[in-house]
């Protein structure tokens, strides 16, 4: 007759690191063996249907077969544990799914940046290096915390390796690091400790307008900063040059090294048109450049 | 004759453009009289009798009237006309320019009375009444020192106008915070940068009257402009009591102004004193700083718009 | 963080709050609606409201506070007010006003966190229990919604005010702890 689930292996459906040594257990029911004079040492591991060669087996005892691999590599799902029954008909006892993969390695390179998007809007992207491929289910987590307040975790959506914490506070200094886990374990950044306020890259200035004045080799901008001094103090860069030309030309930087809404740029050519852009970051230069604003231009007038 | 004067001269306020009767003291309607403004005798045209009758009086009648007995020139009446007109809603205004010492609250009528005023002023706090004290100098102003700070019950000031044909009064309710405006910064100098010929160095100082701009720091506007231009640019410097202008024209003379304001709350200060400045260049020019008035008083009209763990909560988070 | 550079934070935070509160608070009064909402509006303050910590002080007593008094006062009123400003009506208006309360509740809790700090750098241990007397037990929230909208505007009011005595506040501070001032030899609990 069948044999009706004689038996069965342990670890049931382990997770293996690759590389590492695995015993797995075949594991017969006394029943079986008086029904179906079956015995441990008729046992046949098979990966797939490839019977592991037999110098792996071991007869722990009359109910209980080992199968040893040295190194996981070479181990593939499933792996069951079959016995020759009734003369030579191969009877499977018992199967397992074999997960082969890789620990967590270290997050590294964490670093983070604010994007402002809007006056009062600033999320913080964070991103890391994930470390090498696990082949397993890993789960990343973006922790974040004050002294004696914790957030709530940043759960990365289609992503390994970033997270967007949608709403950040500045002037508190904030901890973060990033856990990941997975079957074979888990592990953790280093921590970075910095004032969000820091690492902003603000909108850059907006409804840039060039205005020419009376000196033919004047051009006057101003312009209106989206970030307010309540949140940082701006310094700027400001670029030009002659349209349809390619070269930029820009105002030295210790000129507009300071917070400001307008600029007279000097020393241009009288009678031609100019093409300004301009960007800001935080005045003492912690933080990133914004973008280059929109472009506009203006004519000088003749001499 | 001689004219005998004995009867006492009192003070008869009459508003502008009304109708005046006087009467010759005790004497009847009948009597000979005669009426002086002045001293100047007054043509019987204005007599109804013995009685002295001023139509739609003006403030060119105010003066001395005199009513003499017709035979014996005696003194029957005196009286001193002044005409004037009832106080207009007084313009209050109420000010902190030392805060936290204090404020004070000054106040003028939109238009003339020709008679004289009496003023009364009265602060109230809450529930309490604080007095305002007088100042010397200048006449209608009085000032508050503050007891408490960081309030949020407002102030209510409310002035009484008073003179001899009518009454008025205004109020004001402010906060605290609301009436802050420091004074100008003060010895604003500029100068040019040698060697930088689209450089000025500006600097100033907290104005006198901020008591402790350490505690209550100022932040500053600048505006700065060549003379040449109408429009001015402008930079607002959350720290510090100097700034060097980057662009400004080469070899143009700048006209230069500094506003104050408390870092977190009140009103901008009006424009400092103008200075003028103009940056360096090869020959460097004449420096001029005298003051220009004229500048500051357009200047002092404007004012600046400056460009917002968890534990168990008690009271309101039972609410329904 | 040294205290001086951890007073300057705490100060560049509060700032940040009166910034974020005059934009949020003009919002949520016009949500409350007239007369609210009017810049004249002078309500009574009454007994519930009386609750929300104030920041009235004397002005001799306030200049006279040591650092530690003035801190532990800050510490206290924010971590009441935190608690108000949490029971404020959670369907308050549009999402994005729920949502800037919600940032500004955070960020008012950072300031919580950062005066902690700045104690803690300073070496003063971190004041127990609220500010201002307790809530006597089962006192009646407000029996209706216009009396309700009156204790939020009154909280408002002196939150902002608030803000502003703590900048006052940090000015001093800063003033008794520059910043190249090497920290208190003490280990800086929390991280």
């Amino acid at each position: 007759g069948l044999v009706q689930s004689c038996g069965h292996i342990i670890p049931e459906s382990p997770v293996l690191a690759l590389g590492s040594n695995f015993t797995a257990l075949c594991i017969l029911n006394e029943s079986c063996l008086d029904f179906g004079n079956i015995y441990a040492n008729q046992i046949i591991w098979k990966i797939k249907n490839r019977v592991v060669p037999k110098e792996q087996y071991r007869e722990i005892n009359r109910t209980v077969s080992s199968v040893t691999f040295n190194d996981t590599s070479s181990l593939a799902t499933p792996l069951t544990c079959n016995v020759l029954a009734d003369g030579q008909i191969e009877q499977n006892i018992y199967g397992i799914t074999v997960t082969l993969g890789l620990p967590p390695e270290k997050p590294k390179n964490l670093s983070c940046i604010v994007h402002q998007l809007s006056k009062l809007t600033y999320p913080m992207t964070c991103t890391w290096n994930p470390g090498r491929h696990t082949f397993l289910d890993t789960h990343f987590k973006l922790k974040y915390r004050w002294p004696r307040e914790n957030f709530p975790d940043c759960i990365p959506k289609d992503a390994n390796n970033s997270c967007t914490i949608s709403d950040v506070q500045f002037f508190v200094n904030l901890e973060v690091w990033v856990e990941v886990a997975n079957a074979l374990g888990k592990n953790e950044s280093d921590r970075l400790v910095f004032d969000p306020i820091e690492i902003v890259k603000p909108l850059s200035p907006h409804n840039l307008s060039v205005n020419s004045g009376i000196l033919p080799t004047v051009l006057k901008l101003s312009w209106e900063n989206r970030i307010s001094t309540a949140v940082m103090k701006l310094k700027f860069n400001i670029r030009y040059r002659i349209i349809n030309e390619t070269n930029w030309m820009q105002v030295p930087s210790e000129d507009t090294a300071s917070p400001r809404t307008s600029f007279s740029v000097q020393g241009l050519r009288p009678y031609t048109e100019y093409v300004f852009s301009i960007r800001c970051m935080k005045e003492d230069g912690v933080g990133y450049w914004s973008d280059w604003s929109e472009e506009k231009t203006g004519v000088t007038t003749e001499d | 004759a001689q004219r005998h004067s004995q009867q006492d001269s009192h003070i008869q306020y009459e508003r502008v453009g009304a109708d005046v009767t006087m009467k010759c003291g005790s004497m009847d309607w009948d009597a000979a009289v005669t009426w002086t403004a002045n001293g100047t005798d007054i043509d019987d045209s204005h007599l109804n009798g013995s009685y002295l009758i001023l139509k739609n009086v003006d403030l060119t009648q105010s003066g001395q009237y005199s009513c003499y007995e017709g035979s014996s020139w005696h003194l029957k009446y005196q009286t001193y006309l002044r005409v004037g007109t009832p106080p207009k809603e007084p313009v209050l205004m109420c000010r902190s320019n030392n805060y936290p010492k204090g404020f004070y609250c000054s106040w003028h009528l939109p238009s003339p009375t020709y008679i004289p005023n009496s003023f009364n002023i009265s602060v109230i706090h809450g529930t309490r009444e604080m007095v305002c004290e007088k100042d010397i100098f200048p006449k209608n102003r009085c000032h508050i020192r503050y007891l408490q700070l960081f309030l949020t019950v407002k102030y209510k000031v409310t002035l009484t106008v008073t003179n001899a044909l009518g009454k008025n009064s205004t109020s004001l309710t402010f906060d605290e915070f609301a009436i802050v405006k420091p004074d100008p910064p003060e010895s604003v100098v500029a100068k040019p940068v040698p060697n930088n010929p689209r450089r000025l160095e500006v600097a100033w100082q907290n104005p006198s009257s901020w008591p402790d701009p350490e505690s209550f720091p100022l932040k500053f506007f600048l505006r700065y402009r060549p003379l040449i231009l109408d429009q001015w640019q402008h930079v607002e410097l959350l720290d510090g009591t100097s700034h060097t202008i980057t662009d400004a024209y080469a070899g143009k003379e700048y006209i230069i102004q500094v506003a104050a304001k408390d870092n977190d709350i009140g009103t901008w200060s009006d424009w400092s004193v103008a200075v003028h400045a103009t940056p360096w260049t090869e020959e460097p020019k004449h420096l001029t700083t005298e003051a220009q008035v004229t500048e500051t008083t357009s200047a002092s009209t404007s004012y600046f718009v400056p460009p917002p763990t968890t534990k168990i909560c008690d009271w309101w988070a039972v609410r329904p | 963080l040294g205290a001086g550079q951890s007073i300057q934070k705490t100060y560049d935070l509060t700032r940040y709050l009166e910034h974020q509160l005059r934009t949020l608070a003009g919002t949520y009064l016009n949500y409350l609606g007239p007369p609210f909402n009017e810049p004249d509006f002078n309500p009574p303050r009454l007994a519930r409201a009386e609750q929300v910590p104030s920041a009235t002080v004397d002005l001799d007593l306030w200049r006279g506070l040591t650092d530690n008094a003035r801190l532990a006062a800050n510490y206290r009123a924010y971590s009441r007010l935190l608690c108000y400003l949490r029971g404020l009506d959670g369907q308050a208006g549009t999402a994005e006003l729920r949502h800037r309360l919600g940032h500004f509740c955070s960020s008012l809790q950072g300031l919580v966190v950062s005066i902690a700090g700045v104690m803690s750098s300073l070496g003063y241990p971190l004041p127990a229990g609220p500010a201002g007397p307790p809530l006597p037990p089962g006192a009646p929230a407000a029996p209706n919604d216009f009396l309700k909208k009156m204790d939020d505007f009154w909280l408002l009011k002196e939150l902002q005010t608030w803000l502003w005595r703590s900048a006052k506040d940090f000015n001093r501070l800063k003033k008794k702890v520059p910043p190249a001032v090497v920290t208190l030899r003490l280990e800086a609990r929390g991280f």
